[in-house]
């Protein structure tokens, strides 16, 4: 059985820990957690993941700014991505969607929401 | 040769070629009668030439044998036509038995196409149940992956406001819990004066503060809300509708069954379009938590955030 793995990357812990347990659904998904952009680049930069779940709004480095860097990484630059956005973000989410993010998720997030999304992005049954 | 030994007819032929001997050769079967009779003619005429007419016991034998020939002849035609007949009974026989076998054949593969029919209905009907067994397995699923979700988001949501022991913090997480989880998007937590006769805004989110001031106990929806105590949610109206005065939802805020405030919800995201169960049990949720945790927070604060001493806990298990 494939093992996969995914990095979260949300400021916000309640949004993280919703994430987490959502995932924790998937069957063989490891999860790592990064508090923002920048830590999630540093986490990139030291393993490598099948997906990325990225909020938008961060402090420090934003969603937009790390799906700009993950597609310039040769590592994870066809790795999926999927972002977190409010319905208001509409700009935000076409631009994320403009630089290489896969799919989008709104809030308030819905666990069989996040599960059915990465699972199809994995392509796992 | 062959032919005039095993065909009647040929027996009869040589009996003919026997009495004509003396032309030996001579071709055409179904004229052998005919030549005999010559013969004999010539043979009397050669008497008659010659000499005396046959003597009648001779004629009488000849006339004999001519009709024994001619009868011999007719008996072999007859015999050739029922072969000929026999040969065709025959060849209609095997025909007949042929479809009799085919018919058999046929029934057979009626019988066994009847069988396949029966196992098919059969195995469409197990088939039938063992979908319907797993569709609703499936539902069951469905069901038991979204209580999961709910209870995930409860979970999640109590373990935040009990989280932190700073009051700006809890303001924060209970803010988040209606943001994030309910997914309201203009909101406003009230907590009452000493005397409980008024509201007062502490935090607020969608809105100026022009817009949120106190309100009396008992006024409006807000006040009704805190003054009763019991929640108003609106079920049959788009929550992403709701206004000030006339709020998607309020819920009382208690501490120890004493009402202490209000979060008024005026209304959610444009993309929610209605309050789920999931949002009724968030609304219980904060109504029983968020004050107590504010409470809380307020109260640790107060003592410098310095832990309760043992002796604070002692005679707590009674």
């Amino acid at each position: 059985m494939a093992e996969y793995s995914c990095l979260i990357v949300e400021d916000s812990p309640m949004m993280r820990q919703l994430l987490v347990f959502a995932l924790a659904r998937v069957k063989n998904l490891r999860v790592t957690e990064a508090d923002d952009g920048v830590d999630g680049l540093r986490k990139l930069a030291s393993a490598r993941y099948d997906i990325i779940v990225t909020d938008i709004n961060m402090p420090i480095m934003d969603g937009l700014k790390l799906v700009k860097r993950v597609r310039s990484d040769p590592v994870h630059k066809d790795t999926p991505i999927i972002i977190i956005t409010t319905e208001g973000s509409h700009e935000d989410r076409q631009r994320a969607l403009q630089l290489g993010a896969n799919a989008y998720i709104t809030k308030p997030i819905q666990a069989p929401q996040v599960i059915a999304t990465v699972k199809e992005l994995l392509k796992i049954e | 040769m062959t032919r005039v030994k095993h065909s009647p007819r040929g027996l009869f032929a040589a009996a003919a070629g026997v009495v004509r001997s003396a032309t030996p050769g001579e071709a055409g079967r179904s004229d052998r009668a005919r030549d005999f009779e010559a013969m004999v003619n010539d043979k009397k005429g050669r008497r008659k030439g010659s000499s005396d007419a046959p003597p009648p016991d001779l004629r009488k034998e000849r006339d004999e044998l001519l009709q024994s020939i001619s009868r011999g002849t007719r008996l072999t035609d007859e015999l050739e036509r029922l072969e000929s007949r026999l040969r065709d009974l025959e060849a209609e026989n095997a025909g007949l038995r042929a479809k009799v076998e085919a018919d058999s054949a046929v029934r057979e593969l009626l019988d066994k196409i009847d069988r396949l029919e029966r196992d098919k209905r059969e195995l469409l009907s197990r088939f039938h149940a063992a979908e319907a067994a797993s569709t609703e397995v499936s539902a069951r699923v469905q069901e038991i992956e979204a209580e999961f979700a709910n209870l995930a988001n409860l979970f999640v949501a109590s373990n935040q406001l009990h989280g932190s022991l700073s009051p700006r913090g809890v303001m924060r997480r209970i803010k988040e819990v209606l943001a994030q989880l309910v997914g309201a998007e203009r909101y406003c937590l009230y907590l009452a004066s000493p005397d409980k006769s008024e509201l007062v805004p502490i935090a607020f989110e969608g809105m100026s503060g022009e817009q949120v001031g106190s309100v009396a106990a008992g006024e409006g929806r807000v006040g009704e809300v805190f003054k009763s105590g019991e929640a108003r949610v609106e079920e049959d109206k788009d929550p992403s509708l709701g206004s000030f005065e006339a709020p998607a939802a309020v819920v009382p805020l208690s501490v120890d069954e004493q009402r202490v405030g209000v979060i008024a919800i005026f209304s959610t995201l444009s993309q929610k379009k209605r309050f789920d169960t999931i949002d009724f049990e968030l609304f219980k949720l904060l109504g029983q938590h968020a004050a107590a945790a504010l409470v809380s927070a307020s109260l640790f604060v107060q003592a410098e955030r310095k832990f309760p001493g043992l002796e604070a806990f002692i005679d707590l298990s009674v």
